[in-house]
């Protein structure tokens, strides 16, 4: 959505929008480089890139959510589903290693597109807020992951399978590489499709869209359709990268995807945003919570600034909401 | 119920009163205007909504306040009640100055609004609803519900709702009853002067008639009543003098006693209409029917029988009527939008049934909504966006955009409605409200429609863009689209259709002829008077 603008008032706007959001990274890496010795090492900038690539994958698919005004609270909960699924499809007996990792990664990806999909119908068919719908499908995801998995963490899978998940490419992990990708589809689908203009048109007046002959329920259903998605290819990276399959894996996950989000400049209302800005709030997490430890503080300091970072955003958006009316 | 209402409304005088007889007491010729209105302009921006306002009130009148949409009604409304300052002018209440920065400075001097839309806390009791500005405590500070009870009982007992319970919920109560209660709730607070705004729109024959005795009760009592009204009926009804409103300035203030019906009309929508129409050639008697509606019943139609009419190519077939006479209902019914009760629909001699805006897209159906931004434009996105939303096939292919045809397409249509714009990438909301209307009009022109449903073409527009849009609807009879036009300016009907359908309550009343246009015909069609 590159909307060239006229006036001061817009332009201001956009200049939090988007600088905003790539300085404050700036900034902090900055200020992380100069206060501690490690930082800005190689090995850190690898660890830093493997811990936000989970946090980013379920941010792309949580952006398409919250630009059409919703919101996903289940992905942490789908995330463990698919991860059992998942689990119990790669350990089954008598596959070979490359079927058994096929199968499991179809069947991890197709159980979280099915916990999307759910989420989106029954949000849309009865316009219900997504909100509801989702904190139901939170505790339904999580007991069926604890259900089929017996409550028991599933484990033992092909080397290949492991090698995936620490691989590195020029000491980037894999993994990344690959959420990178997912941010590139993303952002094709937003910027040059006509779901992309339909899930903006969408977020920003549901009736114009419905008035103009297009069917609202079928792109509100691709959306959430598309976090489940996020969430089922989440979990085979986290497979992949842990080794095991938890039924209690991915607890609170949804708060950070959704923190991603916000951070990223996009709208809780919806229909304003971009998954470039998700990429960056997922950097800015991440960065803070590798920085803060290297400063020596506690994980408990390290999530307050979190929390603070996360309501200065939120605020920003406020008054970036009403600047836009004023403009 | 009367008696009741006449001890009640004496009750609140007895508090109500004090200021206005220690005034009497003060002067030995008592002025009987307790408001005096002169001169007031108010302007927000260029927009000149208030354009030198006379207005008074005697104490203890009814008081009609009367005019078309945009008149000032509600502008004069706002600055009396604090919401809105103004620009120019003297206000004096009470013999001297008045100018409310605050609701609750106008409420502070007695000045009370009920509004046309209500203002009541809808899961909270009667009682709670009508103490909410003040709710009063007990010595230690707590909620005193026996005193917001006690205050509720004797507020609903002053305007004779003894039948009322305090403790029920609001959303128990009818709609007349919620606004009697807000009728309660701006008396009790010592009110001088009580307006109503459109206080009858949504009631039934017999609620109006409690609310007329009861009001007349109040008037009896001392209180001023202000009444804003769209039925003529009602102004000669109960009231002692009307003002009449025209594109913000008072036309005439007149003794009812002394006035007609058509001396008010007149008033209303003067001599001196700008956009007079041109005469455009009859629509040929042999031109194809492109729709037809026979019994057509939109879903709570309050009339027995459905709409039935026909609309040729080429026709410009206008739809009077006011606001809240079914004429929005009927447009969204016919476009799919809501779902309809009863009744075909043919679309070139075809009954057709459609069941979403996609399907009467596909039958070469355009729908420029009232409300341009909730229901016309993605105000945020770019003007070739929203040109091309209702015709996505043409600018894309397999689901990819083409910008480039985009731009084109918007471009193309820009040009052909003069559409005044920076870049076609600019958002919509960079324009002026003239030309997002004319993004509108080029977003359903870019899906080539053979009928277009118009609800307020005109709405929010300047007189400049006002004609140009007329200009190209006209162009667009002449080249074949037959278009269906909704508004509530009757000049704008006038200068536009072919033939003019009168609706009121969901049904037909009636259809007029350009040789027998003129609003008074229309307006009594359309308030019912035959």
């Amino acid at each position: 959505m590159t909307t060239t603008t006229s006036n001061a008032g817009r332009s201001f706007r956009d200049l939090i929008n988007r600088a905003g959001i790539g300085m404050a990274l700036l900034g902090l890496v900055i200020f992380f480089s100069v206060t501690t010795e490690h930082f800005l090492t190689p090995n850190n900038i690898t660890n830093i890139l493997t811990q936000i690539t989970i946090n980013l994958i379920l941010g792309v698919g949580m952006t398409f959510v919250i630009l059409i005004g919703g919101i996903d609270l289940s992905v942490g909960s789908i995330l463990a589903f698919a991860a059992v699924i998942a689990g119990k499809a790669i350990t089954l007996p008598g596959l070979g290693p490359t079927e058994a990792i096929l199968l499991a990664i179809l069947a991890g990806v197709l159980a979280g597109l099915v916990c999307g999909l759910l989420n989106g119908f029954l949000s849309a068919y009865w316009s219900i807020p997504s909100f509801i719908i989702t904190l139901g499908m939170l505790n339904i995801a999580r007991g069926a992951a604890l259900q089929v998995s017996d409550a028991q963490t599933i484990y033992a899978f092909p080397k290949a399978f492991e090698q995936f998940g620490s691989a590195l490419i020029f000491g980037i992990p894999l993994v990344f590489l690959l959420a990178l990708a997912l941010v590139g589809i993303a952002w094709f689908i937003l910027n040059r499709t006509v779901l992309g203009r339909m899930i903006y048109g969408i977020g920003n007046n549901e009736e114009a869209v419905r008035l103009a002959g297009h069917s609202v329920f079928r792109y509100k259903m691709i959306a959430f359709s598309l976090c489940g998605l996020t969430a089922g290819i989440a979990a085979i990276v986290y497979m992949a990268r842990l080794n095991i399959a938890s039924p209690i894996a991915g607890i609170g996950f949804e708060l950070n995807a959704i923190a991603a989000v916000i951070i990223g400049g996009t709208s809780l209302n919806g229909g304003r945003g971009s998954v470039i800005g998700t990429l960056m709030g997922a950097f800015i997490i991440g960065v803070l919570a590798n920085g803060l430890i290297l400063l020596g503080l506690s994980d408990f300091m390290r999530q307050m600034i979190t929390g603070v970072v996360l309501i200065v955003a939120v605020v920003l958006d406020q008054f970036r909401a009403r600047y836009g009316r004023a403009a | 119920m009367r008696a009741a209402g006449n001890s009640g409304a004496q009750r609140i005088l007895c508090s109500g009163g004090k200021s206005a007889q220690a005034q009497q007491h003060g002067s030995d010729a008592p002025d009987p205007d307790v408001l005096r209105v002169t001169g007031l302009k108010k302007y927000f921006g260029g927009v000149k909504a208030l354009d030198g306002v006379e207005f008074s009130l005697r104490k203890g009148e009814i008081h009609a306040l009367v005019g078309e949409n945009g008149a000032g009604k509600s502008t004069l409304i706002r600055v009396l009640t604090g919401v809105h300052s103004f620009t120019e002018g003297t206000i004096t209440l009470d013999g001297a100055p008045f100018a409310p920065h605050t609701p609750q400075q106008a409420k502070a001097r007695g000045i009370q609004v009920v509004h046309q839309e209500f203002n009541l806390l809808s899961h909270l009791s009667v009682a709670e609803n009508i103490s909410i500005e003040a709710l009063p405590r007990t010595r230690l500070g707590l909620y005193d519900r026996a005193e917001v009870r006690r205050r509720a009982r004797t507020a609903l007992d002053g305007i004779g709702l003894t039948d009322v319970d305090v403790d029920a919920t609001i959303s128990t109560l009818g709609i007349a009853h919620r606004q009697l209660v807000e009728i309660a709730r701006a008396l009790q607070t010592d009110s001088a002067i009580l307006i109503l705004d459109e206080p009858t729109a949504t009631l039934t024959d017999r609620e109006k008639l409690r609310l007329f005795d009861l009001v007349r009760a109040l008037a009896d009592r001392g209180v001023t009543v202000v009444f804003v009204t769209h039925h003529l009926d009602e102004v000669f009804r109960i009231c002692d003098r009307v003002t009449v409103f025209r594109n913000g300035k008072t036309i005439a203030t007149e003794d009812v006693a002394g006035s007609s019906p058509a001396a008010v009309v007149r008033h209303m929508v003067g001599r001196d209409l700008a956009l007079t129409p041109a005469p455009r050639p009859p629509v040929a008697a042999d031109a194809p029917v492109v729709l037809a509606l026979d019994d057509f019943r939109v879903t709570g139609s309050r009339a027995a029988t459905g709409v039935t009419f026909e609309l040729r190519r080429g026709e410009i077939l206008g739809i009077a009527g006011l606001v809240g006479a079914g004429r929005t209902e009927l447009l969204r019914s016919i476009f799919a939008v809501d779902p309809v009760a009863s009744g075909t629909l043919r679309r070139d001699g075809a009954v057709v049934t459609l069941a979403s805006p996609a399907q009467a897209i596909a039958a070469g159906m355009g729908f420029v909504t009232e409300d341009r931004k909730d229901e016309g434009l993605i105000l945020s996105m770019p003007i070739a966006a929203n040109t091309s939303l209702a015709s996505m096939a043409h600018v894309t292919r397999f689901g990819l955009l083409r910008d480039g045809d985009e731009a084109a397409l918007a471009t193309r249509q820009g040009a052909q409605l003069q559409l005044k714009f920076g870049k076609i990438s600019d958002a919509v909301s960079s324009l002026s409200g003239g030309n997002q209307q004319k993004v509108v009009l080029a977003k359903w022109l870019a899906t080539k429609p053979d009928i277009l449903l118009l609800d307020e073409p005109t709405r929010g527009v300047d007189v400049g863009a006002k004609a140009e849009i007329y200009t190209i609807l006209r162009d667009l009879a002449d080249a074949g689209v037959a278009m269906l036009v909704v508004s509530s300016e009757l000049p704008e009907l006038m200068a536009l259709c072919d033939r003019i359908l009168v609706m009121a309550a969901d049904a037909i009343q009636g259809c007029v002829l350009p040789q027998d246009y003129s609003e008074e015909t229309i307006l009594k069609l359309a308030y019912g008077q035959t």
